[in-house]
């Protein structure tokens, strides 16, 4: 007879262990990567509380009838989908614009325009490939429903460039541009139809080797050609818009220029021109964008972490006709940043480890209601121990302070680098309270 | 990650790596002996930064902004499509990816197809679309090497592979009855590092754009 089979890589073991991994493509975040999450989601929302926004919370899961209506082919492709217990079908979120938009468009309709709301929460992908291999990430954003013009597209590319600043981000520049700019071009440049088509096909792919091609094998070069060539190095200041301006001949493009200039302006007033770049070649998903669009990229990381822009398409397609700008960050992304930044946060301490043995229960449980009155963390044993015990237990949990409760009115208290000390527990506690204020 | 001022480029090993060194050099870059690089893996000269890595890993080092830049056949972007910008058509590393069957076989123009082709490839995705865009089924068996040999051995029907010359082929007793697409090596840039490092990435950009105009 054969051995049985066995060992790590056997997929037919007669009792298969439970995948401790977790289900490929989605991630646990461990208590440092959690933390760093959660005080960057905070800080997001924060900011985004300041300038007025109300935070909202939509569900997970939506109608698709709802997604039908605001999301294009590829991000429906993209959804989880199933079907309730009634039958109807629904997906997990893929981005929350939508649902937001609903809520403007249903819950919210007598609320008067314009909306200030943000959010956060997960989005998530059936798509293994696009995002390191994450099928689900973490996104806060911020939606500014009923407002046009200038003013509005100023007030959230500055409000996003606080919020990268407010998660700690030091070094970040946002790039500002304008999807009118392109539809201009694309309305002025003397191509048949299906060249159009496959030329927006290359940009939406960024393949400049294609759209090269396209471009060559057309007689009439025009101004438009050119700046189609050099999409991807339409970038700079203030200048670049007199450049551009120069060879443009449509009113879309030229329309889009000046609305560009005065929201560089504006943003100069909102105290952030030092970090804005115009970028008349940004390319974005030209059906949903109908105004500025912009960028936010952190320092030496590949992909943007903040991106939004002016969508006034899609209020209208839930029965609200609407302005609307706004933009999320990817959250994944900005604790990444932080966790690799020269000095990551620190993961905060544990102030006080709070042992006992025998009769001290009570004063340790006590003492930490106490400790924990005064904001302090403080986690109390669940067995009587030793001295050595304790100081083997205060070193695994990592607290700056231990307390071991040998009585009711005795407890001995050691603190990092100090000698320990025998004392009553309320002295102890109105020490430690007292080194925290 | 690289500093401000330097540039980051994936070249890769294999059937394009003397014409990239080589490009590297006549764009007055960086001059680089294929030994120097393949014991180094990364060598650093004057303000640029050269990685060797697999061909089909290029992509991946890009995306992900390891590299600004990358050098990559089309054929490997045809299968692994990411967010990258396709620059410049370096005009080098010329070949064809080709749907070849045995010489004996009766297979040749799409009439000639059985209802359901088998083919064996490394290009997957490539080679499914671009039978299911003519209307037909297709299997697609994936394999990592030696593709030549799968259909002598009567595994599939024939195979979709890259080719320059034709000599394996023919030396495999295997025929062209269809070219899929023409690939050469391309210039890669990752979406970030041509908006964070404007001013060097497009000055390498430039200069490799004209070394390769020259050449072709």
């Amino acid at each position: 007879m054969w051995p049985r089979p066995g060992g790590f890589f056997t997929s037919a073991s007669p009792s298969p262990a439970p995948q401790l991994g977790g289900v490929p493509g989605f991630r646990d975040l461990l208590p440092l990567e959690a933390e760093i999450l959660r005080e960057a989601q905070e800080s997001l929302l924060g900011e985004m509380r300041r300038w007025g926004y109300r935070h909202v919370i939509t569900p997970l899961v939506e109608s698709m009838d709802v997604l039908d209506v605001g999301l294009g082919i590829e991000q429906r492709r993209r959804l989880f989908k199933f079907t309730d217990g009634r039958g109807d079908v629904v997906a997990l979120v893929g981005e929350r614009t939508v649902p937001v938009a609903r809520l403007v468009a249903g819950k919210l309709r007598a609320a008067p325009l314009p909306l200030r709301l943000c959010y956060a929460g997960p989005v998530l992908s059936t798509d293994e490939g696009r995002f390191q291999q994450r099928r689900e990430t973490y996104q806060v954003g911020a939606e500014l429903v009923g407002a046009s013009g200038p003013v509005a597209d100023a007030e959230v590319i500055a409000l996003a460039a606080r919020c990268m600043e407010a998660t700690g981000i030091r070094r970040y520049q946002i790039d500002v541009g304008h999807a009118e700019f392109f539809q201009g071009i694309m309305d002025a440049v003397k191509l048949p139809d299906e060249v159009k088509a496959a030329v927006r096909t290359a940009l939406a792919a960024r393949d400049f080797v294609a759209l090269e091609a396209l471009l060559e094998d057309t007689p009439l070069k025009s101004a438009e050609h050119e700046l189609l060539l050099r999409f991807p190095a339409l970038r700079g200041g203030a200048e670049i818009l007199e450049a551009a301006g120069g060879l443009v001949r449509n009113q879309r493009s030229e329309a889009a220029l000046s609305e560009l200039a005065r929201v560089r302006e504006l943003l100069v007033a909102h105290g952030i021109g030092e970090v804005v770049n115009l970028d008349l070649g940004a390319i974005r998903d030209f059906d949903y964008y109908t105004g500025v669009i912009f960028e936010g990229y952190g320092p030496d990381f590949g992909r943007p972490v903040a991106q939004g822009g002016r969508y006034d398409g899609l209020l209208e397609r839930f029965g609200r006709p609407a302005p609307a700008t706004g933009f999320m960050v990817q959250l994944d992304l900005v604790s990444e940043m932080l966790t690799r930044a020269p000095r990551p946060p620190a993961l905060p301490r544990l102030d006080a480890a709070l042992a006992w043995s025998g009769p001290g229960l009570s004063t340790a449980l006590r003492l930490g209601s106490t400790l924990r009155l005064f904001g302090m963390r403080a986690v109390v044993d669940t067995e009587s121990r030793s001295t050595s015990e304790a100081n083997a237990w205060w070193h695994a949990v990592g607290a700056a302070n231990l307390v071991h409760c040998l009585s009711d009115s005795v407890v001995a208290w050691s603190a990092t680098g100090q000698r320990t000390r025998r004392l009553p527990p309320e002295q102890v506690a109105a020490r430690l309270a007292g080194g925290v204020s | 990650m690289t500093p401000a001022q330097q540039v980051a480029i994936a070249v890769p090993t294999g059937a394009l790596h003397d014409g990239a060194l080589s490009l590297l050099a006549r764009s007055g870059l960086a001059s680089l002996g294929a030994e120097e690089l393949g014991r180094q893996l990364l060598v650093e000269r004057e303000g640029l930064r050269v990685i060797l890595v697999r061909p089909s890993d290029v992509p991946a080092y890009v995306d992900h902004g390891a590299a600004d830049l990358g050098i990559v056949g089309k054929d490997i972007l045809w299968e692994t499509p990411g967010a990258h910008y396709e620059l410049v058509d370096l005009r080098f590393g010329g070949c064809r990816l080709v749907l070849a069957v045995p010489d004996a076989s009766s297979l040749d123009g799409p009439e000639t197809w059985p209802p359901m082709i088998r083919v064996a490839t490394k290009y997957p995705r490539t080679a499914a679309a671009w039978f299911e865009s003519r209307g037909q089924a297709v299997e697609v068996v994936q394999l990592h090497g030696s593709v030549e040999l799968a259909p002598q051995v009567g595994l599939v029907d024939g195979i979709v592979d890259l080719t320059a010359t034709g000599r394996t082929l023919r030396d495999n007793r295997l025929r062209i009855t269809a070219v899929l697409g023409t690939s050469t090596a391309r210039l890669i840039a990752n979406q970030a590092s041509l908006k964070t490092r404007t001013a060097a990435v497009q000055s390498v950009v430039a200069k490799m754009r004209e070394a390769s105009s020259d050449a072709g």
